[in-house]
């Protein structure tokens, strides 16, 4: 087995696990808050229970899916997980031009196991319930508010990926716990804006799932969590090359 | 400097080197010389294996309690 194809395996593998353990905390939540009532429309049921306490437990089930992905395969592929991410390594003369699309091709197949693994584990209700845990942009929200959310949020976790892990000035050993926390706090902030997906494959996965299994249909909205994450990875990684230069 | 585990023996050999575990002056008889491997970099690039590898010299007891 190559190099490559063994690190694209690891990829598929880190976002698998981010893939169930993510989405999967947000399907379960609207599972679980099915038939409560509701304050107002802003509501579709994540925070029908707890309020903003709902999105703290989908952010860090987040958190710790990323941090374990990331100890877990981060010496052997990189643990993106991410095709924004690998983007930006990209653009920035990181990451090899002939490794961008198996990577990405890895995120997205471990995105899709993800959520019909998910789904097979959680029953249909999973799917007509909780979506899979697909984004959208919450009711209220225009198209362009939620790309404009992806893309602040994105920028952030790129911002942050660069100073606690590229920046080989950083300290060592701590950029899997401080990235999957700093993941768990944005979706606290624009989980109820835009689903808070900071990443093409995230979304992709439920996405696919929920079209093959009879779900809902949103494909219309993913090229806000395709351009979205991808404008504000890129803008991080430049800004912060720039601003740390020598 | 003395060979430890030699003087122990009631023997009386040159250490030619110090164990990096416990510090015992050793000779060429009480020590094992290892390559070690390097690996460097990591998330968010693969870590990649150095090309040369790194010596390590320990005495035999250390060794012996590592490979346990």
């Amino acid at each position: 087995m190559t190099d490559l194809v063994r690190r694209s395996l690891a990829e598929l593998v880190g976002t698998f696990i981010l893939v169930f353990f993510g989405p999967g905390a947000a399907a379960i939540t609207l599972m679980i808050a099915s038939g409560a009532a509701k304050p107002n429309e802003f509501n579709i049921g994540i925070g029908a229970l707890g309020g903003l306490g709902d999105w703290l437990a989908i952010g860090l089930a987040f958190a710790f899916a990323i941090t374990a992905a990331i100890y877990a395969v981060g010496k052997i592929s990189g643990c993106h997980i991410n095709p924004a991410v690998t983007i930006a390594l990209w653009a920035t003369k990181r990451f090899p031009t002939n490794e961008v699309l198996p990577y990405i091709l890895a995120q997205l197949v471990g995105a899709a196991l993800g959520s019909l693994a998910f789904a097979a584990a959680a029953g249909m209700d999973a799917v007509t319930i909780g979506g899979l845990g697909a984004t959208a942009p919450f009711p209220g929200i225009s198209y362009g508010q939620a790309m404009l959310a992806e893309i602040i949020g994105t920028f952030l976790l790129m911002f942050v990926i660069m100073g606690i892990a590229v920046d080989s000035r950083a300290p060592q050993q701590f950029a899997g716990l401080i990235i999957g926390l700093t993941v768990g706090g944005i979706i606290i902030t624009i989980g109820n804006i835009s689903g808070s997906s900071l990443n093409p494959a995230r979304t992709f996965g439920p996405y696919l799932g929920d079209f093959l299994l009879g779900g809902i249909n949103l494909w219309s909205f993913f090229p806000i969590y395709v351009i979205g994450p991808i404008v504000g990875a890129v803008l991080a990684a430049f800004l912060y090359d720039y601003l740390a230069k020598e | 400097m003395k060979c430890y585990i030699c003087k122990e023996q009631g023997k009386d050999i040159d250490a030619v080197a110090i164990c990096i575990v416990c510090g015992m002056g050793i000779c060429m008889e009480h020590l094992v010389r290892e390559e070690t491997e390097l690996w460097e970099g990591g998330y968010p690039f693969p870590a990649k294996k150095l090309k040369k590898t790194i010596p390590r010299i320990v005495c035999v007891i250390c060794h012996e309690a590592m490979e346990e």
